[in-house]
């Protein structure tokens, strides 16, 4: 019915075609999802919270209200009875402030809206890093100067390696207003700076007569790294380099 | 072959549109959104599985977790035996473990004051020129380096800490019992150096 040559260009036109949808999709699939898409995300919160407020201008810690973050692999959002420390007395006939005391009074949580999502099969501990003195702001971005608080980080896993790869070029060194406890005394003089340059020392993982764990091991390591816990208190693990093998995050 | 030339305004128009493109991609170009972020491939990205602090559709209320029963304690957690005004008991129930006055204990002490003491009581524990004192935020803040409060046994702050006082609330469920004692110790520090000063 048709010609040799207009079937071979119609065969040559689908595949080209075909070819552009995959590279294209491939294209934007990878770079948005790794880099972008989630940056930004600020939902509107039921409680009208004020970061800038609280943390920037009040000098309230992080760690006051997301305490225990030290401890717990996700960092707390605060019970009603936090907000109530306060607002008992500051601003209690605030409207803004309703559902906080009607949450308080009832027993009932306040369903805040999650902004920093990772997918169930990844595993993030906080505690771990806190410990390691890594500041909030690392990967939270200024919350101190957020009205209402957007995502800072793509929260990629190129993002995550990137820093466990190279910390020094990446990661805040702990600041007094997130209350990260770096096992030294500190000037409380500049509350918004970090105190100390973060620098990870290469020492910490004895590579000599480190034997791999599995096979492939995809650079496990068995690394000395101080105990858990001294006499009760949670003790900052030195600032090292983030493991890169698939079953810290993935397990 | 005779290939038309574009006009010069296609031209400036695809090239906007790929700088545009590639500032987007690269991640330099960011907007704020309302909107949950697009997931293009959501393989596994939802699992069936209770996390903390979200939702959960399992029960009508959606909680991931059963309410326990009434009275039941977390393992390894201390619960504070006294109410506020058992001032009497403090001291006998509050007694000092004479932890090692170590620079990392009293550095902890420092650490955990600054995070739920100083927003009020201010770094200095003089309660004087912190900004929710200078705001007028919260009426009657005591300085810490008072006589008064100097005179107070280790036991009797530790109570204060854990049961609270007057308008101050318990700290009980985000302080740790050492990081109690830790606190009192750095209080002390303060103390003697505001003694000093004076």
């Amino acid at each position: 019915m048709f010609s040799r040559q207009f079937d071979l260009a119609v065969k040559l036109g689908v595949g080209a075609l075909g070819l552009v949808v995959v590279v294209v999709f491939c294209v934007v699939y990878f770079s948005v999802r790794n880099s972008v898409a989630d940056v930004g995300y600020r939902p509107t919160q039921p409680v009208p919270f004020s970061h800038k407020l609280h943390a920037g201008e009040l000098h309230v810690s992080c760690q006051y209200c997301h305490a225990g973050v030290e401890e717990s692999a996700h960092s707390p959002i605060p019970s009603s009875q936090t907000c109530m420390n306060c607002h008992l007395l500051v601003k209690n006939d605030s409207p803004k402030l309703a559902m906080v005391r009607e949450s308080y009074d009832k027993g009932t949580p306040i369903e805040w809206v999650r902004i920093h999502k990772l997918p169930d099969y990844s595993h993030f501990n906080h505690s771990r890093h806190i410990r390691a003195q890594i500041d909030c702001k690392s990967c939270h971005g200024p919350i101190e100067e957020m009205g209402v608080v957007s995502q800072f980080s793509s929260l990629s896993m190129s993002w995550c390696l990137d820093c466990h790869r190279s910390p020094d070029k990446h990661i805040v060194g702990a600041r007094p207003i997130s209350g990260v406890f770096t096992g030294k005394l500190e000037k409380v003089s500049n509350l918004l700076d970090s105190t100390f340059l973060f620098k990870p020392i290469p020492a910490q993982v004895d590579y000599a007569g480190v034997t791999d764990i599995v096979v492939p091991s995809f650079g496990a390591t068995e690394s000395k790294l101080p105990a858990h816990k001294i006499d009760g208190i949670p003790h900052p693990k030195y600032a090292g380099y983030g493991p890169e093998n698939c079953s810290t995050c993935h397990y | 072959m005779n290939i038309p030339r574009p006009p010069i305004w296609l031209l400036i128009l695809v090239g906007a549109v790929a700088i545009l493109a590639v500032l987007i991609l690269s991640g330099r170009i960011t907007w704020f959104s309302t909107d949950p972020p697009v997931e293009f491939v959501p393989n596994m990205d939802h699992q069936f599985k209770a996390i903390p602090q979200s939702g959960s559709s399992f029960f009508s209320n959606k909680s991931s977790l059963r309410e326990p029963i009434p009275g039941t304690v977390a393992r390894n957690v201390s619960v504070y035996p006294l109410a506020q005004g058992d001032v009497d008991l403090a001291d006998s129930v509050n007694v000092d473990p004479n932890y090692e006055k170590s620079e990392f204990v009293i550095a902890r002490g420092q650490n955990r004051f600054n995070v739920f003491c100083a927003p009020c009581h201010n770094y200095n524990a003089k309660s004087d020129s912190n900004p929710i004192v200078k705001r007028g935020l919260w009426p009657g803040i005591p300085d810490l380096t008072r006589p008064e409060t100097a005179a107070l046994t280790n036991g009797r702050i530790f109570h204060i800490i854990s049961a609270g006082q007057n308008l101050m609330p318990s700290y009980a469920d985000k302080v740790s019992p050492i990081d109690r004692w830790a606190i009192i110790y750095y209080l002390r520090t303060l103390q003697q150096a505001a003694t000093a000063g004076e």
